[in-house]
């Protein structure tokens, strides 16, 4: 019985002492390390200018591309989809479920992960594995900006970072400015019909709805995407419908909007503004697009 | 009829219920009384309340000028409220609720065991893979749903039948009823996993039970199935009677064992398929309802099919207006409350019959 334990417990300091060994030696042998605080405030150290990054979410890939960074990308997620050259990438499995196999063999020097995506666990495993993992937590449209310097920074693409930065808070000034004084339209967003799931105070839409110059009727909601019901959307009377639109599958009919709110204001004024999911979603440079597209959908005068 | 009232004891004692003397008119006729009029209440005050208010003297002469056609004091959106929202609503849940307890209580009596229900026998799982596979597949459909989940009930019934079926030993059934519906769920998994991210979301909520998006077609056949289903059932209640003390007894008295266990499989497979379909996978209702008539009434099948109809009617159109009231305007899925408040009582039984 004894030996058997003792067995296991050889076996198991062996196999880690193992690990540890064969992924510690790539990063150590790599150089000089900076020390950075990532978007949740944990210590992280990354080698300068790293060469093999790898992406776990779709706004952090965007963003890395947009930085100029596409051929140190070593690894993305399948939901990674823009721009084109994104979908040729090695892909490590889906933004919920990554392939830790997959992760390592790649050998990345820089892990970067979104908190929509919940990665608490993997994040730990890579530490214990010694290789750096970056969190970045924009919270709004406008800390996207700030995510978006931070991550130049990590990666050393600061000039890139601060031109793009500094023209998507110019757009979203000029929305402001635009909208600023004109009455604000009452909005429902619906994410899905059968059952109705809207979205709350501390979502992208939402802020994205209140920068566009309107108000949500689910805007002091506290869960992110509740089940709402139709009955205090009908009472609520919303002026203005916004849904996904879809590209592929069917996400809101229309047929759906118009049957399930007929009496809504917004639907007698026939005001349903369909938005491309993947501007409004995901918290990389393409928001401010959305952020227009919607302004304009709000206030078309 | 003295043979029968000696059968119906044992019957009684078989399946754990309080033992009671023969069914007269009078208890059947208070039963069904006392249960009709809780029905009624309960939804006139489900109508009443909502995440809106709508004042209780205006929703009276409302009703009364729906009903004479007249014109109401009610606004265009109350109106839709009230008409357009929580009366289907309302009708969903009892025709559900009908739905599940009649197929509960069928099972039960069937299989002389306690523990069948939809869910345990695998039925359910049935009904919800075809009416996912629509909801993946066949979206454009409007009655796909409804027939889907028939079909997919029907077949899970057929399945587990060949596999489980010994002369006179219920259990086996029942253990594959458990085989089946593991196995059925752990394919609804799968292809939730494969299906779309947003459709996923779909299905994960409507499979804890969703009564807020049925659609005119699938309250229509879900009614239109509790309806045939008790009226089918009624005409079988005599023989099940008699089959709650075993098939060979039964047969011995002159029952056509076969005959019925085929009409009562492909009855409760009609109501479980209408009902999942129209309202999504809502669970214990089967399984406590007639428990509970049983407890109240006695185990005669011939009052325990329609009563357990109506308490279920009621357990799920109770359940339905917690889930839409609770945390307004927020909603919760109905099948979450209907086991918040299924759970303890089955547990009750469960020590009670000890």
């Amino acid at each position: 019985m004894i030996t058997l334990r003792k067995t296991i417990l050889i076996a198991f300091v062996a196999l880690t002492l193992f690990a540890g060994c064969s992924y510690n030696q790539p990063n150590i042998a790599a150089g000089d390390r900076r020390n950075f605080t990532d978007g949740i405030g944990r210590a992280v150290a990354v080698t300068s200018n790293p060469q093999r990054i790898i992406s776990l979410a779709p706004n952090v890939t965007e963003i890395l591309f947009a930085l100029g960074l596409g051929d140190r990308i070593a690894g993305v997620t399948g939901y990674c989809d823009f721009p084109e050259a994104a979908k040729t990438k090695e892909k490590i499995g889906d933004t919920l479920n990554p392939n830790l196999e997959r992760i390592i063999s790649l050998k990345p020097d820089l892990v970067v992960v979104s908190t929509a995506s919940q990665l608490e666990n993997l994040t730990r495993k890579l530490d214990q594995l010694a290789i750096p993992v970056y969190v970045t937590n924009p919270r709004s449209v406008r800390e996207v900006t700030v995510s978006i310097r931070k991550l130049g920074e990590v990666t050393g693409a600061v000039d890139r970072a601060m031109a793009i930065a500094d023209e998507m808070e110019r757009r979203i000034s000029a929305v402001e400015g635009r909208v600023k004084g004109l009455p604000e339209p009452l909005v429902l967003y619906v994410l899905q019909t059968g059952p109705l799931i809207t979205a709350g105070r501390n979502t992208f839409i939402n802020d994205l709805i209140v920068l566009a110059g309107g108000r949500s009727i689910s805007g002091d909601e506290t869960a992110d995407y509740p089940q709402f019901s139709r009955e205090t959307v009908i009472a609520r009377a919303p002026e203005v419908i916004v849904a996904p639109a879809s590209h592929g599958s069917e996400l809101v009919k229309e047929s759906d909007l118009r049957r399930d709110f007929a009496v809504t204001p917004a639907i007698r004024a026939g005001r349903i503004v369909r938005v491309n999911p993947d501007l409004v979603d995901r918290p990389g440079p393409r928001i401010v697009e959305g952020l227009e597209n919607l302004a304009r959908g709000l206030h078309p005068q | 009829m003295k043979a029968e009232t000696l059968i119906e004891q044992e019957a009684d004692q078989s399946l754990g219920a309080s033992v009671r003397s023969y069914l007269t008119k009078r208890r059947a006729l208070v039963v069904m009384t006392a249960l009709c009029s809780a029905l009624f209440v309960c939804a006139f005050a489900s109508l009443a309340i909502g995440s809106e208010h709508i004042a209780i003297n205006q929703l009276f002469p409302a009703l009364a000028a729906n009903l004479t056609g007249t014109v109401s004091r009610l606004s265009r959106e109350q109106e839709v409220i009230v008409f357009g929202l929580r009366l289907p609503r309302i009708a969903l849940a009892i025709g559900v609720g009908a739905a599940l307890a009649i197929a509960g209580a069928a099972f039960q009596a069937l299989l002389r065991n306690p523990l069948a229900d939809p869910y345990v026998l695998g039925v359910s799982g049935g009904a919800a893979l075809g009416s996912i596979i629509a909801i993946i597949f066949a979206t454009e459909l409007s009655l796909s749903r409804p027939l889907f989940g028939f079909a997919g009930a029907a077949i899970a019934t057929l399945v587990v039948y060949r596999l489980g079926r010994r002369e006179d030993d219920p259990t086996h059934l029942v253990l594959a009823g458990v085989v089946m519906s593991t196995f059925l769920s752990s394919v609804i998994v799968l292809l939730t996993a494969l299906a779309g991210d947003v459709k996923l979301r779909n299905i994960t909520l409507w499979l804890l039970g969703d009564l807020s998006s049925g659609t005119t077609e699938g309250l229509v056949f879900v009614v239109v199935a509790a309806a045939i289903g008790a009226i089918v059932l009624a005409t079988q209640s005599r023989a099940l009677n008699l089959m709650m003390i075993g098939e060979r007894d039964a047969f011995a008295l002159g029952v056509e064992t076969a005959r019925v266990r085929w009409i009562v499989h492909l009855t409760a497979s009609l109501l479980t398929g209408a009902a999942v379909a129209a309202g999504g996978a809502i669970g214990y209702v089967g399984l406590v309802t007639p428990h509970l008539v049983r407890l109240a009434a006695g185990s005669d099948n011939r009052l325990v099919i329609p009563a357990s109809a109506i308490a279920g009617a009621l357990l799920v159109l109770f359940a339905d207006t917690v889930a839409r009231t609770a945390l307004a305007p927020r909603e919760l899925p109905t099948g979450a409350i209907t086991a918040l408040v299924g759970a303890p009582i089955f547990i009750y039984l469960l020590i009670k019959s000890r």
